[in-house]
């Protein structure tokens, strides 16, 4: 064996052994993200608590200042007269001064309060805190400090006021441009947590699978699909009809319209199968019902059906051409459309002299 | 007395020193002539221009995994997309296994390299000079194949390996979730190269034009008896790699989908035992045609 021959095998092998190390280590060290990854989500994911039921995320500035916002516009949402209240009062344009937000629902079991939920929406964005203090302080509400932070409470004395749950919600500037709207107990919990011994979504392997998968997204949730159905109340003649699904994700990227993927993951492969022959069956009686209206004939190019395995996906886009054709026309207060303006007669001619 | 002859009666101390009796020398063991076969035809082998294009076919999929990472890294997150939805990178090794290794990359090795083995030394009138050696013609052709075995393994191994680090983390994925696959797959494409090998090195040992049958066998009538249903796919080896792949086959084009109707999966033991058996078969039967048959150099 020549020398050439013998430092191309060691150097082979050293190759194969240190690629193999790495996976080892990853396998047996249980890193979750790919080497050189970059982190996955927004960074306020470290003030989600690791068995959050359910996580959202929504890029507020794309979504507010794109195409798709300018059009839903016209199908309702705060007015401008609201928006320039709310900047009057709080200083806060909603339409430019949030950045994204991220919420979570939150799934505890404690003591009396068996089977509640609790959620937080963390809001990063330009907020003036003086400001915000000053309008809440107007309000009756009251300000203390927690552990450096501020939080601000809305008034407790008066009885009656409002439930329990509305009662108990706060506001905290968790950093700067950071605000926690949520539960005081939340919020408490979460300005406790940060730390080295606690743990964040960011340790919960299977959250952290799905949110990675919308790294594109202008908005997305994701989570247990038993926080969710619990949550809408569905009837049990309808709940003991779905198979059995664990997760569910929904996202959305706005690009002109907005490209929508909804996936769900079940606990085996039938399951899988039963729940893509439901949702054929929804398309292809929607399609159905649709008939030949525009706005179908529009959307339906885009329906796609896929997922493998335990995972089921449906994606369709809303274009601004769909939204164009979705959009009422105007009509007479008799409810009848408004009869078109006659032609004004033609100027008559001037007699030839 | 004739003084020229030798006095028989001389005591042989007086005679001189006795000279030593001729040297028996006798033929190595099989297993060192093989190695010894081994050791010279590596370097042959792995410095040769067919090399050259093993590194070419092998560099593919690699600089195909670095772009991706590349972009990924840049930020065109989502690079690889089915169905307008992003393929994870597990998804994307997976692909490259079943489609880049395992069907073109393993098969086209065992092809170039197997039916080399014998017929590259006659073909350049060397073989005369192998079998000359008071060594076993089967122990040239062991020798031969294990080189054979040790520089594929050595090219084709790391860089499965390196493919895994560049693409299993895309998308998301994760290095640890797919570290025991990556390793049931490196087993697979060693014993592929090898079974492969075996059988090319007998076409090659015994045929007049071994790279034709053998691109015949591999392109041909392997893909030709896996799509169609029956038992004629059991005399592939495909039939029993494709069995212990742990990705899901991807679908692409008719031939797979016929295959993937028809496929019927045998159990991991039973691969592994038939590949073993027809790797052993195929070299014993090489060997054997190697001993007896009588190569004809053309003039």
């Amino acid at each position: 064996m020549t020398g050439k021959t013998r430092y191309f095998l060691v150097g082979s092998a050293l190759v194969f052994f240190v690629g193999l190390s790495i996976g080892l280590v990853a396998y047996y060290g249980g890193v979750p993200q790919g080497l050189f990854a970059a982190k996955t989500g927004p960074a306020e994911l470290q003030f989600v608590p690791e068995d959050a039921a359910v996580v959202a995320y929504a890029n507020v500035k794309q979504v507010m200042s794109s195409d798709l916002r300018q059009r839903l516009r016209q199908f309702g949402g705060p007015s401008d007269e609201g928006r320039t209240e709310i900047k009057t009062a709080t200083g806060i344009d909603i339409e430019k001064d949030i950045d994204y937000v991220v919420a979570f629902m939150d799934k505890r079991q404690t003591g009396a309060a068996a089977n509640s939920t609790d959620g937080l929406v963390l809001a990063r964005g330009q907020f003036d805190q003086v400001r915000l203090e000053a309008f809440a302080r107007e309000k009756g509400a009251a300000i203390e400090d927690y552990k450096g932070k501020r939080l601000i409470r809305p008034n407790v004395e008066e009885e009656g006021a409002g439930t329990s749950r509305e009662r108990d919600i706060a506001v905290a500037f968790l950093d700067n441009g950071l605000v926690a709207i949520g539960g005081s107990v939340v919020i408490r919990r979460v300005i406790d947590g940060p730390g080295l011994s606690s743990k964040s979504v960011r340790d919960n392997a299977d959250m952290m699978k799905l949110i990675a998968d919308q790294r594109d997204a202008s908005f997305w949730v994701v989570g247990q699909f038993e926080a969710l159905s619990s949550q809408a109340k569905l009837p049990q003649e309808v709940t003991d009809r779905i198979p059995p699904i664990t997760w569910f994700s929904a996202s959305g990227r706005v690009n002109g319209g907005v490209q929508m993927m909804l996936k769900a993951e079940t606990n085996s492969d039938e399951a899988a199968n039963s729940l893509r022959d439901i949702v054929r069956g929804f398309v292809a009686l929607a399609k159905m019902q649709a008939g030949n209206r525009p706005e179908a004939q529009a959307l339906w190019p885009s329906v796609e059906m896929g997922g493998t395995g335990k995972t089921v996906s449906l994606s369709f886009g809303v274009t601004t051409q769909l939204m164009d054709l979705m959009t009422p026309k105007k009509r007479a207060p008799g409810g009848t459309p408004k009869p078109a303006a006659p032609k004004p007669p033609d100027a008559p001619q001037k007699p030839a002299k | 007395m004739n003084s020229t002859t030798p006095d028989p009666n001389l005591s042989a101390a007086a005679a001189g020193p006795a000279t030593p009796g001729p040297v028996i020398r006798q033929a190595p063991p099989f297993a060192t002539a093989a190695l010894r076969v081994f050791d010279l035809s590596l370097s042959q082998m792995l410095w040769s221009r067919r090399t050259i294009f093993l590194a070419l076919v092998v560099g593919s999929p690699v600089a195909l995994g670095v772009m991706f990472r590349i972009l990924d890294a840049f930020g065109f997150a989502g690079t690889i997309r089915m169905g307008g939805a992003p393929v994870p990178g597990p998804a994307v090794f997976g692909s490259m296994i079943w489609l880049l290794y395992l069907r073109f990359l393993v098969p086209v090795l065992g092809v170039f390299y197997g039916t080399a083995l014998i017929a590259d030394e006659v073909d350049d009138k060397t073989i005369t000079y192998l079998f000359v050696r008071p060594i076993s013609r089967r122990a040239v052709l062991v020798g031969k194949y294990l080189a054979y075995v040790v520089t594929t393994v050595f090219v084709v191994l790391p860089s499965v390996v390196v493919l895994y680090l560049c693409v299993q983390p895309l998308g998301h994925g994760s290095l640890a979730e797919g570290f025991i696959s990556l390793l049931t797959d490196l087993g697979l494409l060693g014993i592929g190269l090898a079974a492969y090998g075996a059988l090319f090195a007998l076409i090659g040992a015994g045929l007049k034009h071994p790279l034709v049958t053998g691109l015949v066998f591999a392109f041909g009538w392997e893909q030709l008896a896996l799509a169609l249903p029956g038992y004629l796919r059991k005399f592939t080896i495909a039939y029993y790699l494709q069995a212990l792949v742990p990705h899901v086959m991807p679908a692409e084009g008719l031939g797979s989908a016929m295959q993937s109707l028809f496929r019927d999966v045998p159990s991991p033991t039973t691969s592994l035992s038939a590949i073993f058996a027809m790797t052993v078969i195929f070299l014993a039967i090489a060997g054997w045609m190697v001993e007896k048959r009588e190569y004809i150099l053309e003039q």
